[in-house]
């Protein structure tokens, strides 16, 4: 072959390649309108979602969802926005919403979701604050979870406490922790009550247990120093103390990984922690059992107990801008929220369902023991959300920074969150200032 | 000038048939070499253009980027995490490049030998380099377990209580150089094959001189080999600003990033693509560019006293 024959027939290949190649095809050969579905779910939580999902597709003729699992999504989602390709649907977290709605990634819903036979008065109070931002509906919820107390009680029976008796208050939660230590013969830990750093997850949530919060929405200021902020990191620290750091960090590293049957909790190793409903799927599956508790997490001094104080945290359905379909996207969102299939999904995934209206059969056969507990949360007026502020992810890596310091005791709290107000509110201040430069008075996109 | 039978200079007819072909020849070279042509422009000079105008403008990826000027260069200035990931970055590097070539070479002079078994040892020594990064880091987290990690296990025979490796504030930087240690296998090859090409009437004349073993080490191998050594330090000095994996995975917990183990890569990571900030991230990598050319140009000055290129 000679070079120009070699050359033509490479440029000939590339050729066909553009003009014929693979393309993001967006209907099936029946002429239905395909979605993208991004989801990160796997497991037992996605095969619910694709039954979900099957259901749909089965349940009309004119539009297919494919369901897609992604890692990371946050991020691939941001690149695929921003790239201008990205799917049809994405299942985000709630503290994605407001960064997204902010910079204009996502579409409002109100007037699609009104199309679509939708309204924000179907779900609980504390998930509608997840899902608005700025007077406008961004996202909806397709499980919801609120934070609470599992404890053990074969642990709480073992070390003579009533196991039908959680802690109502942080000093109660205390004597229960120091009643519940168990050290082996060489002195290291063998169980504990409590660990503010088992799983981690929210490093941040025990201010709103002292009274106190960590941001203030309305005025956009941090307020990781108030005295409730300082209090309960103080509190943090005591445990701590008492524990031994090196003991307590040999102790940690005993654990298993979280969705296995060696997390602590399964095994034996913390009596209580602080939890989503979702731990209960780990103990079905696991350690069925295991003869546990759920609670509100308790409260510095004792508060109504019709009104429990606990963290919000839910998945939420968003549409990005660029979707390809978004009014076939909403049709596909509002069949997830019919109340049959929030409540076939959350009981899947041990979840409440996010909708107001719940049937008491779902209730009296769900998985999770603790479920009214959680609903509890879920209407409660004390109930809280992450700080919806777009510079969330910055401000919550900060905080855990700070909050593995003090747990360590290398720094004290009331240092350590001084320093933390002054630098997230440097974040804060700088992204207000950026987006005033941007649109002017109008703030967002 | 020769004339033809119409009379006519050939010399012209022949310049023109050498240019032609001169042209065929650089368009065929530039056809062949297109692809790698396009596909830089494409994905490496256009982003990195590209990266160095973000760099001085706020770009959170979903919005237009808003120009800034110098602030994204002096807010690295006063953010305290950035000098936080630069410190670790140094203090690892400065602590693993070391680390990494003295083992390298003591192994390399080791296994430099022909002995029969020297190429199955050498085998060994690289086996560990093929392990891919997050699977070897997941491995060594284990390792490092302070209560059923292998290493606590065998301190612990010899009546030493291990500390927590990959939490404890005091280890996780000695924990980070020791596994750098672990890809020590490349450097081996390398050395072990300059090693090999040091002429033998060099050591000749060494051992007639009366040198022991170590002096023709210090004063034969080492010179002869210095070539080499450059070439290495300077890929791990560049590997070491860049480190990523290995401390992702271990010390990027559900708790939090653990503070030493947190380096200046994975900060501009997690700049851009958590916090949604492209251009302080591209500032950071293009500072990271800079110092990575300083710090080869200062290593290659440095050579000119200490490599030694041997004309045999």
């Amino acid at each position: 072959m000679t070079r120009r024959a070699a050359l033509g027939t490479m440029l000939a290949g590339a050729a066909g390649f553009a003009a014929l190649g693979p393309r993001g095809e967006r209907f099936d050969p029946r002429g239905r309108i395909v979605l993208e579905y991004w989801e990160k779910w796997t497991r037992h939580e996605g095969d619910a979602m694709e039954r979900i999902v099957d259901a749909f597709n089965a349940s009309q003729d004119r539009i297919v969802v494919r369901y897609n699992v992604v890692s990371d999504i946050g991020q691939k989602s941001l690149v695929s926005i921003a790239g201008g390709n990205p799917p049809d649907v994405i299942g985000l977290y709630a503290f994605n919403v407001v960064p997204y709605a902010e910079t204009g990634a996502i579409l409002p819903l109100d007037e699609l979701a009104a199309r679509a036979g939708m309204s924000l008065d179907q779900y609980t109070p504390g998930v509608r604050r997840v899902m608005r931002h700025q007077g406008k509906w961004w996202a909806t919820v397709n499980t919801a979870g609120s934070i609470a107390l599992y404890w053990n009680r074969a642990a709480f029976r073992g070390a003579k406490i009533d196991p039908d008796r959680p802690p109502r208050t942080i000093a109660e939660l205390d004597e229960m922790h120091r009643r519940l230590v168990r050290t082996d013969a060489s002195g290291a830990l063998d169980r504990v009550g409590f660990l503010h750093r088992e799983p981690g997850w929210w490093s941040w949530l025990w201010a709103y247990h002292f009274g106190g919060r960590i941001y203030d929405e309305a005025l956009g200021r941090a307020t990781v120093d108030s005295s409730e902020d300082i209090r309960a990191m103080e509190w943090m620290q005591n445990l701590s103390r008492g524990l031994g750091v090196d003991r307590t960090a040999r102790f940690a590293e005993s654990f298993g990984n979280y969705f296995t049957p060696e997390n602590p909790f399964l095994t034996g190793k913390v009596a209580m922690i602080v939890q989503g409903p979702w731990i209960a799927n780990l103990i079905n599956a696991f350690k069925p059992d295991l003869d546990y508790g759920v609670a509100p997490f308790p409260t510095e001094t004792a508060g109504p107990i019709d009104s429990p104080v606990g963290l919000i945290d839910t998945d939420v359905l968003v549409i990005p801008r660029g979707a390809r379909h978004p009014g076939a996207a909403m049709e596909f969102i509002a069949f997830t929220q019919r109340q049959d299939m929030t409540e076939q999904l959350a009981t899947a995934h041990c979840k409440p369902s996010p909708l107001a209206k719940v049937s008491e059969a779902f209730l009296a056969n769900h998985p999770n023991r603790g479920i009214r507990v959680h609903y509890d949360i879920l209407r409660s007026d004390r109930s809280f959300v992450a700080p919806r502020t777009r510079v969330w992810q910055q401000f919550k890596d900060e905080f855990d920074t700070q909050v593995q310091r003090m747990w360590r005791l290398e720094v004290a709290a009331p240092v350590a969150l001084a320093r933390l107000q002054t630098r997230v509110q440097s974040f804060i201040d700088r992204a207000a200032e950026r987006q005033r430069r941007r649109y002017g008075q109008r703030g967002t996109a | 000038m020769m004339p033809t039978a119409h009379g006519q200079s050939t010399a012209p007819a022949r310049g023109d048939a050498e240019r032609r072909a001169s042209r065929r020849g650089v368009v065929a070279g530039l056809a062949w070499t297109s692809p790698w042509l396009i596909g830089s422009c494409a994905v490496v000079f256009l982003p990195m253009a590209l990266s160095l105008y973000y760099s001085f403008t706020d770009y959170p990826l979903l919005e237009p980027p808003l120009w800034t000027g110098l602030d994204n260069y002096r807010g690295m200035m006063h953010d305290p995490t950035f000098w936080r990931v630069v410190r670790n970055t140094a203090v690892f590097a400065g602590l693993s490049i070391p680390l990494y070539t003295i083992v390298a070479l003591v192994l390399a002079a080791m296994l430099a030998g022909r002995g029969r078994m020297a190429p199955i040892f050498r085998a060994c020594v690289f086996l560990p380099t093929l392990v891919p990064l997050v699977a070897s880091a997941m491995v060594w987290m284990w390792l490092f377990n302070g209560e059923y990690g292998l290493i606590n296990k065998v301190l612990g025979l010899a009546g030493i209580n291990g500390p927590a490796w990959i939490v404890d504030k005091d280890w996780v930087m000695v924990s980070m150089v020791i596994m750098s240690v672990w890809g020590v296998g490349q450097g081996v090859v390398i050395y072990v094959a300059a090693m090999q090409d040091v002429p033998g009437q060099l050591y000749e004349a060494a051992r007639i001189d009366g040198m022991g073993v170590g002096r023709q080490f210090l004063h034969v191998t080492l010179p002869m080999i210095s070539p080499s050594i450059l070439f290495n330090v300077i890929a791990l000095t560049i590997a070491a600003v860049q480190v990523f994996a290995v401390p992702y995975i271990m010390f990027r917990r559900p708790d939090g990033q653990n503070p030493v183990g947190h380096f200046y890569t994975m900060y501009l990571y997690e700049n851009a693509f958590i916090y949604g900030k492209m251009g302080y991230a591209s500032a950071m990598a293009w500072l990271q560019l800079v110092v990575v050319l300083v710090l080869t140009g200062v290593l290659l000055l440095a050579s000119r006293r200490l490599v030694h290129y041997a004309r045999v």
